[in-house]
C-alpha cells in the first residue's frame, strides 16, 4: 500500500463530504469512506497481515486519515442539520399579522377607578378609610349632624325613607359621626360609599357615591382644608390646577365652602365645560360644627376639624369626560369597556 | 329668587358691572344662577329703536277690516306710518312705538313692511309685546307728558337685568329685595338705603270694627298683624308692577294680589288678602285644623287636614293653609272691595311639615319654613297700604290687629378675636373684623380682648360665635387664605386587611376577564318571584323604600342576582350578546334591629361565548365549570380552596348548581340559571351566575403565608385510572384519595373522565394524577408505592373503585 493510495483515500473521502448537500447523501459518503466495508476500514483491519513497511505506513496515515474525515463528517453534518433547520423554519411561517388568540380583559367600573384614585391620593397624606351602613337612622343622618328635625336643610334632601326613622343615608356624613364615636382624635379618615336622594333627572341618579373626607386634630384650620383639597386637585386633575372657596351653607360645617378647581379643558380661560367662568364645582368642605362635637363628645375649644363630601360621578365626570351621569348605572358594555 | 337689578338699585347705589357684582356676591356666599336679561337687548343702537309716538291720524284700513293705518309722530320731521290692528288705537293716544330695527324681546326683528298694500314702518306696541304681560287684548297707552321721540327706556323697565340667586337656607333674610340688597351693601362696602316713609292716610273707621283675630296656637304663629282697606277697586295693575311681577317669574293676577306679591318680593315677608265681605262673623282665627278638615285650595285641589297642621279660619272654617296656600272659597275677586291684609310669623319646621305632608310648596311656604323675622310684618304692612292706597283706591282702617306671643330683640353674642383666627388659620385684624359685622347690620363693640356684638332680629342664623366667624371669613374673603396641609403626629393612614382583600377579589376577577358593573341598590318588588324563591324563602324579607321614585325601584336587594340578569337582559337588548360581568355590592338583610343587616356580596352573571370562535378555530363556551372556574380562581386567589356540593336552589338549574364552602363555611353558591328564570328576564338559555358573601370570604382568608420548601427534595408524580360507579361524585373520589395518601400525597388533580363500552355499563373512569413529596427527603419508589397501595385499598374499600385495565 502506497501512501499515495491513502491519500486519494482522504482527498476523494473529504471531497465527497463536502459535496453532500443533505444528510442522507452525507450518510451515503460516510458508509463509502467511514463505513465498515470502506476501504480505509478494511485496509485498517488487514494491518496485521501487511508488510512490516506498509505496516507503518498504513498505521500512521491509516488512522490520521479516518481521523481527518470523521471530524469533517462531524463538521458537515453539523452545518447540513444547521442548514436544515433554517429551511425548516423558512417553511414554518406565519402571518404575524394576523390576531392573537384571546385573552379576556375586564375593568373596573369608572367609578371603582375613580374612587381608588381618590383613595391614593388621600391615603398618600396619612389618611385611613371608613365605611358605615347604607341604611341608617335619622339620628346619624341628620340630627347628629346639626340638622335636627324641622331644620330648613332638610328639605335640600330628598330623603328615602324606609320608616319614620330610618332612612337610605342621603350623604356619606353619617359616617363622620360613627367614626368620632368610636375614637378620639386625630382622625383622618375618608369614607367612600353609596347615597341616595330621591331625584332622578339628567344630572341626578336616585342613587351616587360619594366620598366624604374628616380631619380632627389640634389646630386644624380653613387654611388646612384648603392647602388639603389644593393637593387633591392637582393630584387629580394636574399640576396645574388651583382651587378656589365660595362660601356656602350646610348644617354640619361651619365657616362652609363650596370649592371650584379651575377648568382643565381651558385651563381657566373659560370654555363650555366651564360655562366660560373658568372654574368647576367639584365639591362642599368646611370646618366641622360645634354642634357636630358636642354630639361624639370632642370639646371644640380642643380640637378643630375639617371635613368635605365629593360626588364620585362628578370627579369622574370631568376628568374622563363623561357627558351624561346616567351611564354610569346603565352598565352598557360599550360605555364600561372604554376605561 | 329672582331680583331686578333696578329694584336692588332702589335699596344699594351700587353701580358695579351686573358680571361683577354677581362675582362678587358668588365669593361671599350668594350664588348667582345667572343673570338674565328680561326685556329689550342691553344696547342703544337697539334700545334707540324704541321710542314714544304720538298718534295723529287713524283711520280704516282700505283692504282689511280689522286693521287701521295710523300716522304716528315719533320726534322725526316726518310722522311715520303704521299699520295697527289693535282694536284700542285710536288718534290723539301717546303710544309706544318700535322702529324698523329694532329687535323685539323675544328675538323678532322689526322690518318695513307692507300690509295689505300700505307700507308699515314700524309697529305700536302692547304689554305683552315688551314683556310687561302674558299677554295684552290690545296697545298700551302712555300718559299723554311723554313727548314724541323719547326714547322708551327712560320711561319703561324695556330692559332689566335679573340676577337669579340661589339663597342658602340659612339666609331667609335674602329671599327679599331689600334683604339681597343689604348683603351687597355689605359685600360691596355700598351704603344700604332704608325705605323712605310712607305717607298713605288712615281713614276714619277703627279697624277692631271691622274684625277681630285670635290666635289659638301661638307657638305656631308667633305674630299676626292685620290691616282693613275699605272700597278698593280691584283691576289691572300699573305696567311698572306688571313688569316687576314678569321680571321675577310670576304671573300678573289684579293689582291687589299683584301688590301683596311684591311686597312678599320686597321685604320677605309673604302676605294675604282675604275678601272681608267673606270672612264669616268678622272674625280670624288661628288655630290647628281639625282631624280631616277640609279645605279647597287655590290650585284647585280638594285637601283634607290634619290636627297637626294651622289653618287661618273664619267663624265657620278654613279659609287658608297657614303660611302655604289660600282656599279659592276667601280669595280675592273682581267684585272685591273689602280687604283685610295679614301680614303674619309662622313656626317654620310646622309650615315645612305640612307643605311637606301635603306635597304642597308656594313661594309663601318657602319663605316660613325657613323661619322670618317676626319684626318685619308691620314693614310689609305698611308698604302694602301705600301701594293699594295708590294703585287701588280705598281707605285704610284706623289701627293695626297685632297679636304677638313676644317681643323680639337684638341679642348679643361674644366673638374671640383669637378664635378668628383658630378656626381659619390666617389673622384677621380686629378692627376689619368689626367693621365687617358692622356691615352686616351688627351693633359692635369691645370688652377687654373680645368684641360684644348685637345680632339684628332679621339674622336669626348668627347664634354662636362661630356664626360670626363664618361671616368674618366670607366677607373678609377666602381668597387670601394661605394652603397649608395639616401634620399628622400620630397614627397612619391605609387600606385595612378587609379593604385591601375587597380591592385583591375585584383585581382577580377583572384579570380574570371579568368587568365590574355597579347596579342600583333597590329593584322590583316582582323579583323574588321572577327567581322562583319559595314564599318562605328569608332572601325575600327586604328592606322596603316607603316613599320610592316608583315601584321597580321599591325594594332594597337580598342578593345581587336579579340585578345582574336585569343588566344582562338590557345589554341583551342593545346587541352587547357576550357578557360576562361581576358586582361587589351590599345587600340588605332586616334581622329584627332597627337596621337591617348589611353584607358586601360578590355576584356575577356569565352569557355568551367566553372565549369567541376565531380564525384559530374553537372558542369556549360558557358553561357550569367556566362559572364554577371564576370561583376557584377567586379563592385561590386568596390561598383559599372551596368544597363544592350540589345545591337546590331554585333561581338553579336542578343538576348544574352547586353551593359553595370555604373552611366549612357555606359562603354562596354557583351554577347555571334556570331556564325559567332566565324566561322571565328574556335571556337567552345558557347563563351562569354565582353569588359569594364577600365578608365570609375575607374573614377565612389565610393572613400571611409561611414559606415552605417545595424546592430541595423532588416530587414524584404518578398517574391512575380508576373505575368507579358513575354516581360516585369526583370530589368524594378525591376525598378518598387525599384522606388515604396524606400526608406524602399533596397534590391530587382528576384530569380525565371515561364513560363507555370498554368501563361498563353504569361505570366510569376517571384519571387522577397524585404528587407525593416530602419537605424532608427525595421519596423512594418504594415508599410512594406502599401509598399508592393505601389509595387504592381505601378506594376499593370505600367506593369499591377499581384500577383500570
Amino acid at each position: 500500500m502506497e501512501r499515495a493510495d491513502l491519500r486519494a483515500i482522504y482527498q476523494q473521502g473529504i471531497a465527497a463530504l463536502e459535496a453532500a448537500r443533505d444528510l442522507d447523501a452525507l450518510e451515503e459518503a460516510r458508509v463509502r469512506f467511514l463505513g465498515r466495508k470502506a476501504d480505509l476500514s478494511n485496509l485498517l483491519r488487514s494491518i496485521a497481515e501487511l508488510a512490516p513497511e506498509d505496516k507503518r505506513v498504513v498505521g500512521r496515515f491509516g488512522n490520521l486519515v479516518k481521523k481527518e474525515l470523521e471530524a469533517a463528517y462531524d463538521a458537515r453534518h453539523t452545518q447540513l442539520e444547521q442548514a436544515e433547520l433554517v429551511h425548516g423554519l423558512a417553511k414554518d411561517s406565519v402571518d404575524v399579522t394576523l390576531p392573537g388568540r384571546e385573552l379576556p380583559l375586564g375593568h373596573l367600573h369608572l367609578i371603582t377607578q375613580t374612587r381608588r384614585e381618590i383613595e391614593a391620593i388621600f391615603i398618600g397624606m396619612g389618611y385611613e378609610v371608613a365605611e358605615g351602613p347604607e341604611v341608617e337612622t335619622d339620628y346619624y343622618n341628620f340630627t347628629a349632624l346639626n340638622t335636627p328635625e324641622d331644620h330648613p336643610a332638610r328639605s335640600l334632601h330628598d330623603t328615602f325613607f324606609v320608616t319614620d326613622n330610618v332612612l337610605l343615608r342621603t350623604h356619606t356624613s353619617p359616617v363622620q359621626v360613627r367614626v368620632m364615636e368610636k375614637q378620639r382624635p386625630p382622625v383622618y379618615v375618608i369614607v367612600p360609599g353609596k347615597a341616595y336622594r330621591r331625584d332622578s333627572d339628567a344630572t341626578h341618579t336616585p342613587m351616587f357615591h360619594q366620598v366624604e373626607g374628616l380631619v380632627v386634630d389640634h389646630g386644624i384650620t380653613l387654611a388646612d382644608l384648603k392647602g388639603t383639597l389644593e393637593q387633591f386637585a392637582k393630584a387629580m386633575f394636574g399640576e396645574d390646577r388651583r382651587i378656589r372657596l365660595r362660601p356656602h351653607f350646610f348644617p354640619f360645617t361651619e365657616p362652609s365652602v363650596e370649592v371650584d378647581v379651575s377648568c382643565m379643558a381651558c385651563n381657566g380661560n373659560g370654555c363650555r365645560l366651564c360655562k366660560r367662568t373658568g372654574w368647576l364645582e367639584i365639591l362642599g368642605a368646611g370646618m366641622v360644627d360645634p354642634n357636630v362635637f358636642g354630639f361624639v363628645n370632642y370639646d371644640p375649644e380642643e380640637f378643630t376639624g375639617f371635613a368635605f363630601g365629593m360626588g364620585i360621578e362628578r370627579i369622574a365626570m370631568l376628568k374622563y369626560g363623561v357627558s351624561d351621569l346616567r351611564l354610569f348605572y346603565e352598565n352598557d358594555l360599550r360605555f364600561l369597556t372604554q376605561f | 329668587m329672582k331680583a331686578p337689578l333696578s329694584w336692588l338699585r332702589e335699596y344699594v347705589a351700587v353701580d358695579l358691572p351686573v358680571d361683577e357684582l354677581a362675582d362678587r356676591l358668588a365669593l361671599t356666599g350668594t350664588e348667582v344662577e345667572r343673570v338674565s336679561l328680561v326685556g329689550v337687548r342691553d344696547d342703544e343702537k337697539v334700545q334707540e329703536r324704541f321710542v314714544v309716538g304720538k298718534v295723529l291720524t287713524c283711520e280704516k284700513h282700505p283692504n282689511a277690516d280689522k286693521l287701521h293705518v295710523c300716522t304716528v309722530d315719533v320726534g322725526e320731521e316726518h310722522p311715520r306710518t303704521i299699520v295697527c290692528g289693535a282694536p284700542n288705537v285710536a288718534a290723539g293716544q301717546t303710544v309706544p312705538v318700535c322702529l324698523p330695527g329694532a329687535v323685539m324681546p323675544d328675538g323678532f326683528e322689526i322690518k318695513q313692511a307692507k300690509l295689505r298694500g300700505v307700507i308699515s314702518s314700524g309697529m305700536i306696541m302692547s304689554e305683552a309685546e315688551m314683556g310687561f304681560a302674558v299677554k295684552s287684548s290690545g296697545i298700551l297707552e302712555l300718559p299723554d307728558a311723554y313727548e314724541a321721540g323719547e326714547l322708551l327706556v327712560d320711561r319703561l323697565p324695556l330692559s332689566e337685568y335679573v340676577l337669579e340667586v340661589e339663597v342658602t337656607p340659612n339666609r331667609p333674610d335674602c329671599l327679599s329685595v331689600r334683604g339681597l340688597a343689604r348683603e351687597i351693601a355689605a359685600v360691596t362696602g355700598e351704603d344700604f338705603l332704608e325705605e323712605e316713609r310712607f305717607d298713605f292716610e288712615y281713614g276714619s273707621r277703627p279697624v277692631v270694627d271691622d274684625i277681630s283675630i285670635e290666635v289659638w296656637d301661638p307657638d305656631l304663629c308667633p305674630r299676626y298683624s292685620a290691616r282693613v282697606i275699605r272700597g278698593v277697586t280691584i283691576g289691572e295693575s300699573p305696567t311698572w308692577l306688571k313688569a316687576r311681577i314678569m321680571q321675577i317669574g310670576m304671573r300678573p293676577v289684579n293689582n291687589v294680589v299683584d301688590i301683596t306679591n311684591y311686597v312678599m318680593w320686597a321685604v320677605g315677608e309673604p302676605m294675604h288678602a282675604f275678601d272681608l265681605d267673606k270672612v264669616r262673623g268678622g272674625k280670624i282665627i288661628v288655630r290647628r285644623a281639625k282631624e280631616g278638615e277640609p279645605i279647597h285650595t287655590l290650585d284647585d285641589v280638594d285637601r283634607v287636614l290634619t290636627s297637626d297642621m294651622l289653618v287661618i279660619a273664619d267663624a265657620q272654617q278654613p279659609s287658608v293653609i297657614a303660611g302655604i296656600m289660600g282656599s279659592m272659597d276667601s280669595e280675592i275677586t273682581d267684585v272685591t272691595t273689602n280687604i283685610l291684609l295679614e301680614a303674619a310669623t309662622f313656626h317654620g319646621g310646622n309650615i315645612m311639615r305640612t307643605s311637606g305632608a301635603l306635597g304642597l310648596r308656594s313661594e309663601a311656604s318657602t319663605r316660613f319654613e325657613k323661619g322670618l323675622d317676626p319684626n318685619v310684618t308691620p314693614l310689609a304692612l305698611d308698604m302694602s297700604c301705600q301701594l293699594i292706597t295708590e294703585i287701588c283706591g280705598g281707605e285704610v282702617s284706623v289701627g293695626t290687629v297685632d297679636v304677638k306671643a313676644g317681643e323680639w330683640n337684638p341679642w348679643e353674642v361674644r366673638l374671640r378675636p383669637s378664635r378668628v383666627e383658630a378656626i381659619l388659620g390666617t389673622r384677621v385684624e380686629t378692627d376689619d373684623t368689626a367693621a365687617v359685622l358692622g356691615r352686616l347690620g351688627c351693633e359692635v363693640k369691645s370688652a377687654g380682648e373680645e368684641l360684644l356684638v348685637l345680632v339684628p332680629t332679621f339674622r336669626r342664623d348668627l347664634e354662636r360665635e362661630i356664626d360670626l366667624v363664618e361671616e368674618v371669613a366670607r366677607i373678609h374673603g377666602l381668597d387670601q387664605l394661605p394652603s397649608t396641609v395639616p401634620g399628622r403626629e400620630q397614627g397612619r393612614g391605609g387600606l385595612n386587611v378587609a379593604q385591601n382583600r375587597m380591592r385583591t377579589m375585584q383585581d382577580i376577577l377583572t384579570g380574570a376577564g371579568l368587568q365590574q358593573v355597579l347596579t342600583y341598590s333597590f329593584h322590583e318588588p316582582g323579583w323574588a318571584d321572577k327567581l322562583r324563591l319559595p314564599l318562605d324563602d328569608a332572601r325575600r324579607a327586604a328592606v322596603v323604600v316607603a316613599n320610592p321614585i316608583s315601584g321597580d325601584q321599591s325594594v332594597m336587594r337580598t342578593m345581587l342576582l336579579p340585578c345582574l340578569l336585569a343588566t344582562a337582559a338590557r345589554n341583551l337588548a342593545v346587541r352587547n350578546t357576550r357578557l360576562h360581568i361581576f358586582e361587589t355590592s351590599k345587600t340588605f338583610h332586616p334581622e329584627g334591629a332597627e337596621l337591617p343587616r348589611e353584607t358586601e356580596r360578590i355576584g356575577a352573571v356569565l352569557m355568551g361565548p367566553w372565549l369567541q370562535e376565531s380564525w384559530l378555530k374553537g372558542g369556549v363556551a360558557t358553561d357550569f365549570f367556566l362559572a364554577k372556574g371564576v370561583v376557584e380562581r377567586l379563592l385561590a386567589g386568596l390561598g383559599l380552596v372551596a368544597d363544592f356540593t350540589v345545591a337546590t336552589e331554585p333561581f338553579l338549574h336542578p343538576g348544574k348548581g352547586a353551593r359553595v364552602a370555604v373552611a366549612g363555611k357555606e359562603i354562596g353558591w354557583v351554577g347555571e340559571v334556570h331556564p325559567l328564570v332566565l324566561q322571565a328576564y328574556d335571556l337567552p338559555a345558557g347563563v351562569m351566575a354565582l353569588e359569594l358573601e364577600s365578608e365570609a370570604i375575607i374573614a377565612v382568608a389565610g393572613g400571611v403565608p409561611l414559606f415552605e420548601d417545595l424546592m430541595t427534595y423532588p416530587a414524584l408524580e404518578q398517574d391512575l385510572a380508576l373505575v368507579v360507579d358513575a354516581g360516585v361524585a369526583a370530589a368524594e373520589l378525591e376525598r378518598v384519595v387525599r384522606e388515604a395518601g396524606a400526608p406524602l400525597l399533596r397534590e391530587c388533580r382528576i384530569f380525565d373522565v371515561y364513560e363507555g363500552e370498554s368501563v361498563g355499563a353504569g361505570r366510569k373512569s376517571l384519571a387522577v394524577r397524585l404528587v407525593f413529596r416530602s419537605p424532608e427527603r427525595t421519596l423512594s419508589e418504594a415508599e410512594v408505592g406502599e401509598v399508592r397501595a393505601k389509595v387504592l385499598a381505601a378506594l376499593k374499600a370505600q367506593l369499591a373503585a377499581e384500577l383500570r385495565n
